[in-house]
């Protein structure tokens, strides 16, 4: 089949490589108006396993290009993949693919635009003219997205026409050798589903995190607790690690976007109470370097490490990181961070500053501090030059805030630790 | 010179045998415009005096009176820094803590203005520390609850003040709660504690000697509260981070405990009562902003400054004190009711009964002689809706000559969209008009009075004031409140009292600390009255 994949984010190019592989021609539409966060640096497909070499592979093969928006058009199959907030954007596409293929066009709609915006974008198609739009939500997890895309457990499509079905389940053919369900419902359903998979994800994070304070306070390791947990089948390993808070563009989006729906039709606040604490849980590595310290942090010295709000991009978007260098700045500390890729960005958003410095070297970043906060869990943090640590630092006081390092070790080379919940 | 040996007193006083006979609706039939006669503006605040049992000749001879008490050279005494308070030999300079940044006032070789704005800079920098999120409690959590400690003075002009304007909360405190406690019983402050959240409640104890043992007593008690819901920090860093002092008396809030770099300051020339504009007014700024504070000072200095200026005949707060002893001491009314037609102004009788009662509640001239004429007059009231069905009735048809307050704004949810609310705003000031129709003109606003039985008859004449605000706003409401303030200024160079001690409040303090003794376990017999002493043992058995 000749498809076009709207979009320039992880599932877009998930998608375009899984499909090019199976034999598809692929046209990619990348050169969007984005109109989303200048902070955040466009998805690099090198960061996600194996999905760089697919697409090399399916581009030396030819069945798959980087095109413009006018040479995209003509496909008569389509996928929009874009961020939560481009809504007008699809809506525009929609209009453009509505008017030049008149007839027998299939649009996919793998964007989290909020429940019943595909039923939206159907009302600038003619149905009758099988000009149809499904909702195929993206369930693919970061660092496993072309595995979940190619092998899918379940797949859930949203989509009530025959003609469309019949063609989505030609194209998804390759992938549903192991597939244990089609889960065939209305867009509006299936855009429901893929919310409340997320709202659970959140719900579990904020719910390992809450438990994780409270092990604080009952001096229980959280850790302990946490393996006990996953041995039960009921409740599994994932969305379970206690951190200090989520961030993120898109997560963040779409539970407000849920958290919205909740309090304006059942007036429920489930799902803003996660979010309201996970905005403090985002300072909770502040509030343990607070409280080491008396409550008086003026003219320390305290070190960063991990600025992003996860490991394997440079986006700051919602980090913890953000807060608690204002909070540190605001209790008069000199602040100095390092991360892999973040360091520039952090530079942009706080402007020049007089007591915030960005290093290269993780341990130029600690020299003469009084505290280490270690917020995100880049790889090369885990296993650190702990003699070069304790030379470097004024105090050896590590606050880890994603429960990386051997509390044990640590202690017995002679740092102060503070993990979360433990 | 005696107050009734001034020629204008007397001249006053067979006036009022004349005037005693008429009634105010005799004054409206004799006159075809008494509103635009009797009706003063100044900036956004109107002031009608139709409604008071006055005429021209009457406004003339007051303002006469006014003049042979020396009353410009007393403003002039009052605003430059002269001691007007007397029995304490001090100055009284609640108009400096108003008074624009560059402005000079030096009082005894100090720059009075830097000061005052020197301290308003410190409480900016506590404002916006709060507003921001990073004063921080001792968990590390950012404060979202402050609780006023403070009694008096140092707790009705804020809480009014924060009631009046919650509307213009700015978005940075919108997230901020602020509570009053000031009972010392304590029962207050154990009702709000127990929702509270110790982590981020910050407790701002507001007290000018730092000895008052109401605000000392509920201060403890907080501390306590801390202490119990944190075993790990230590006392002083507690209170490093959950108390503010506010104190014309450092050494004592330092001795209690709060350190010095947690205090704002202000001044033993602010008097208690008239201390709202200076940094006991930190509960008002983080309700309404820094912005917001300074328009309420923008417009009492706005007030200051008409009062300073305009000839009396055109004086709001002049026009507003001399209608005042005209009805006390003419005619002989000594009672006086705040009538507020706005709910947001719910708690401005309570500061006004301190304010002119505190002030004027006296009977002993500067001079050191009893007064041999009435002073302040018995202030009391409530929303004016809700006293319609409480006390109108004695108002109405009791024995009492009463004169009214009326305080209403003329635009109200002008901004909403919401139809029943300026619906009930335009019911409201239908009310507020009403009210003082009858009470001033009784049932001849009405056809057919006559034939009404006599339970029926309404017979008016109680003098009413109208005061109208175009809005409520943080402007309007510092110039309503300056104007009483000098009002009651006013009153008391007529009477020759000082308005800014209040020795009537100390003996009490004595005797309740002897009480308290005779309460403990240590009670001597007999000690006091027999009243008292029975009610000790009464007392005392129950609680064995």
């Amino acid at each position: 089949m000749k498809i076009t994949v709207w979009g320039n984010e992880l599932p877009a190019w998930t998608s375009a490589a899984a499909l090019a592989e199976s034999g598809n021609h692929i046209k990619i539409v990348t050169g969007l108006d984005h109109s989303g966060n200048k902070n955040e640096i466009s998805f690099k497909t090198s960061n996600e396993p194996g999905l760089q070499q697919c697409i090399d592979q399916a581009i030396l093969d030819g069945r798959l290009s980087s095109v413009t928006e006018e040479d995209g058009l003509s496909n008569s199959s389509h996928i929009i993949s874009l961020n939560p907030d481009e809504y007008p954007l699809a809506e525009k596409i929609v209009c453009s693919l509505s008017k030049s293929l008149p007839n027998n066009l299939l649009i996919i709609n793998q964007s989290n635009f909020g429940v019943g915006s595909t039923d939206k974008l159907q009302t600038y198609l003619k149905e009758a003219n099988n000009q149809v739009i499904a909702y195929l939500p993206d369930m693919a997890a970061e660092g496993s997205a072309l595995k979940d895309f190619k092998q899918p457990q379940t797949l859930i499509i949203g989509c009530r026409n025959e003609w469309a079905m019949l063609n989505i389940k030609a194209l998804m053919r390759p992938f549903s050798q192991s597939l244990k369900q089609w889960m065939v419902m209305t867009s509006k359903e299936a855009e429901f589903t893929k919310f409340a998979n997320t709202g659970m994800l959140a719900l579990r994070l904020g719910y390992i995190n809450e438990l994780a304070n409270l092990a604080d306070q009952l001096d229980v390791d959280i850790e302990v607790i946490r393996e006990g947990m996953i041995t039960d089948p009921r409740i599994g390993h994932h969305y379970l690690h206690p951190g200090c808070g989520f961030g993120g563009l898109h997560f963040q989006q779409y539970i407000e976007g849920l958290s919205e729906l909740m309090e304006e039709n059942r007036n429920s606040k489930l799902l803003d109470t996660v979010l309201v604490e996970n905005e403090k849980q985002k300072e909770q590595p502040f509030r343990k370097l607070w409280r080491y310290y008396q409550c008086d942090l003026k003219s320390r010295t305290i070190s960063i490490w991990g600025l992003s709000f996860k490991p394997g991009t440079a986006s700051i978007d919602n980090a913890p990181s953000l807060k608690i260098i204002e909070t540190l700045l605001a209790q008069g500390c000199s602040v100095k961070v390092h991360d892999p890729e973040a360091g520039q960005n952090i530079e942009q958003y706080f402007g020049e500053h007089p007591k915030l410095e960005v290093y290269d070297c993780c341990y130029d970043a600690i020299e003469n501090s009084h505290g280490l906060l270690l917020l995100t869990e880049w790889p090369e943090y885990w296993s650190p030059e702990y003699e070069e640590m304790l030379n470097r630092m004024h105090t050896p006081l590590i606050i880890d805030g994603r429960n990386i390092f051997d509390k044990e070790m640590l202690q017995s080379l002679g740092f102060t630790y503070y993990g979360v919940g433990r | 010179m005696s107050l009734k040996a001034s020629q204008a007193w007397a001249h006053l006083q067979s006036h009022a045998y004349y005037m005693s006979q008429s009634h105010i609706s005799d004054l409206f039939e004799g006159s075809q415009d008494r509103f635009s006669t009797f009706g003063f503006a100044q900036d956004a605040l109107f002031l009608d005096l139709s409604k008071q049992r006055i005429t021209d000749e009457t406004l003339a001879l007051l303002i006469q009176l006014a003049n042979e008490r020396n009353l410009t050279d007393w403003i002039n005494d009052l605003y430059s820094g002269k001691h007007v308070n007397d029995s304490e030999d001090r100055p009284a300079l609640h108009t400096a803590l108003r008074t624009p940044r560059d402005h000079k006032l030096e009082v005894n070789g100090t720059e009075i203005i830097k000061e005052v704005h020197d301290n308003l800079d410190c409480m900016e920098a506590i404002v916006s520390k709060i507003h921001s999120g990073q004063w921080r409690g001792f968990t590390g959590h950012s404060i979202n609850t402050v609780v006023n400690i403070g009694v008096g003075g140092s707790d009705l002009g804020p809480f009014m003040a924060c009631k009046a304007l919650s509307d213009f909360q700015p978005q940075e405190a919108a997230n901020l709660k602020v509570h009053f406690v000031s009972s010392m019983d304590g029962s207050q402050l154990a009702d709000l504690l127990s929702h509270l959240n110790p982590a981020r409640t910050l407790f701002v104890i507001s007290s000018k000697s730092f000895t008052t043992i109401d605000t000392l007593a509920n201060a403890n008690t907080a501390k306590e509260w801390l202490k119990q819901s944190s075993n790990v920090a230590s006392e002083e860093v507690l209170i490093s981070r959950h108390f503010i002092g506010v104190s014309a008396s450092p050494e004592k809030a330092q001795e209690w405990g709060i350190p010095k770099s947690n205090q704002l300051a202000f001044w033993d020339w602010t008097g208690g009562r008239y201390s709202m504009w200076s940094t006991i007014g930190l509960p008002i700024a983080l309700k309404l902003g820094m912005q917001g504070f300074k328009e309420v000072l923008d417009g009492a200095h706005a007030m200051d400054t008409h009062f300073k200026e305009t000839p009396f005949e055109k004086n709001l707060p002049v026009l507003l004190a001399m209608t005042g002893i005209w009805n006390i001491n003419f005619l002989n009314i000594n009672a006086h009711a705040i009538l507020p037609y706005d709910g947001r102004l719910s708690h401005i009788p309570a500061y006004l009964e301190q304010l002119e009662m505190e002030s004027n509640g006296k009977s002993v001239t500067r001079e050191g002689s009893n007064t041999d004429y009435s002073t302040c007059p018995i202030l009391w009231g409530e929303v004016g809706t809700n006293a319609q069905h409480a006390f109108y009735q004695l108002l109405h048809q009791g024995t009492e000559s009463v004169m009214c307050d009326f305080i209403v704004a003329a635009k109200r949810y002008h901004n909403t969209d919401n139809a029943e609310l300026q619906h009930q705003h335009q019911l409201n000031l239908a009310n507020c008009l009403a009210q003082s129709r009858i009470l001033a003109l009784g049932d001849s606003v009405i056809e057919g009075a006559d034939d009404a039985p006599v339970y029926k008859r309404y017979k008016g004449n109680q003098p009413c004031t109208t005061i109208l605000l175009d809005e409520l706003t943080p402007t309007t409401f510092g110039q309503l409140i300056a104007m009483y303030e000098h009002k009651v200024f006013v009153q008391s160079v007529i009477w020759g009292i000082n308005p800014f001690d209040q020795w009537g409040v100390e003996l009490g303090k004595k005797v309740a600390t002897s009480l308290l003794q005779a309460l403990g376990p240590e009670a001597k017999e007999k000690q006091f009255d027999n009243s008292t002493q029975g009610l000790l043992q009464h007392i005392t058995k129950r609680n064995a």
